[in-house]
């Protein structure tokens, strides 16, 4: 049965990939974004959308009860990357990273809670990074950002189960898209060789874990965090 | 909205509540009955749902109102812990506010 599902960060990137996924699979998609995306389908509605702004949040969740009567799913991924040094790190960029990254999801994921408690089968997704687990030097803030999404996701599995939502979290390893492509291809290329299994993700690695935690079947699934490449 | 318009909408939510709690459960369904801490039974996950229930019933009648306050879960505090103050709160907040599109 198709879902409506809403994709946060959707014109580039994993988000453009997993709209197409979405829309390829038969789903009706919402992709919400800062930028266009550039795609047009019948079953596309696009917002131009900043995650950090509360009320047109809540205004893209009305318009979209207006016009699709609902939500299935949420998938957050909006999120930016600002590689540097502790020392280094004007006190702007974090914050902004703060407010993108876990700001973002939480208020997304807020807004979402009154749509999607009317689903057969409510989902909230949110994208984490491998950035977490390797404590990554350079990525202080924004590794600190994914951990505050996956705290989150972890108690928001608890808060929601009443409304029979869950709350999962997918970390990608090393993935070529924009956000990635600011940091040295040697260092990525490094975790990579790194890894359990030592091949680059796609997107559709990506896609593979969000259709598992989306299923119907997965409705006992809630507060895992799931990383690509074999990391734990 | 009239403020016992709102007063009835809130009533009537408690009243919905009541009808999925068990029998030892019951909340108070009066204009001065507590909702949230002692002695009222309902717990912090039960608030939530209440209010959302609530913001249904008003977005119903053509209004947007989102319940979120820094002290919601505060016993002594919260805007939401008895009627009036819930009351007063939806009073409050929906002056100037935009009409549901859905509603309309």
């Amino acid at each position: 049965m198709p879902s409506r599902i809403l994709i946060t960060g959707a014109s580039r990137g994993i988000g453009r990939s997993l709209v197409c996924h979405y829309l390829d699979r038969g789903d009706l998609v919402i992709g919400c974004a800062r930028t266009p995306s550039g795609i047009t389908h019948e079953r596309f509605h696009e917002y131009a959308l900043d995650v950090n702004d509360p009320q047109a949040v809540r205004d893209v969740f009305r318009q979209v009860c207006a016009t699709v009567g609902g939500l299935d799913a949420i998938v957050n991924n909006a999120g930016i990357a600002n590689m540097n040094a502790i020392a280094l790190t004007p006190l702007a960029s974090a914050r902004a990273v703060m407010e993108t990254n876990f700001l973002g999801t939480f208020v997304v994921s807020q807004a979402a809670i009154r749509v999607l408690r009317a689903s057969p089968s409510p989902r909230i997704v949110n994208v984490t990074s491998i950035a977490v687990p390797l404590r990554l030097q350079g990525e202080a803030v924004y590794a600190a950002s994914k951990s505050a999404v996956e705290t989150f996701t972890r108690i928001a599995a608890r808060e929601l189960a009443p409304f029979r939502i869950t709350c999962n979290a997918v970390g990608p390893s090393p993935i070529r898209t924009a956000l990635t492509a600011g940091v040295p291809e040697r260092t990525m290329q490094a975790l990579v060789d790194d890894q359990p299994i030592p091949r680059w993700a796609e997107a559709s690695d990506v896609a593979n874990v969000i259709d598992f935690f989306l299923s119907p079947q997965s409705s006992l699934v809630t507060g895992q965090v799931v990383y690509l490449g074999g990391w734990s | 909205m009239h403020a016992d318009e709102i007063v009835e909408l809130v009533l009537d939510t408690l009243r919905t509540t009541n009808r999925s709690r068990a029998a030892d459960q019951q909340m108070e369904v009066s204009r001065d009955a507590p909702i949230f801490g002692p002695p009222s039974p309902l717990d912090s996950l039960g608030l939530v749902a209440l209010l959302i229930d609530l913001e249904e019933q008003i977005q119903a009648r053509g209004y947007a109102l989102t319940f979120s306050d820094a002290a919601a879960m505060s016993e002594q505090r919260s805007p939401f812990r008895n009627v009036p103050s819930l009351v007063a709160y939806i009073a409050k907040h929906l002056n100037g506010v935009d009409r549901c599109p859905a509603a309309s």
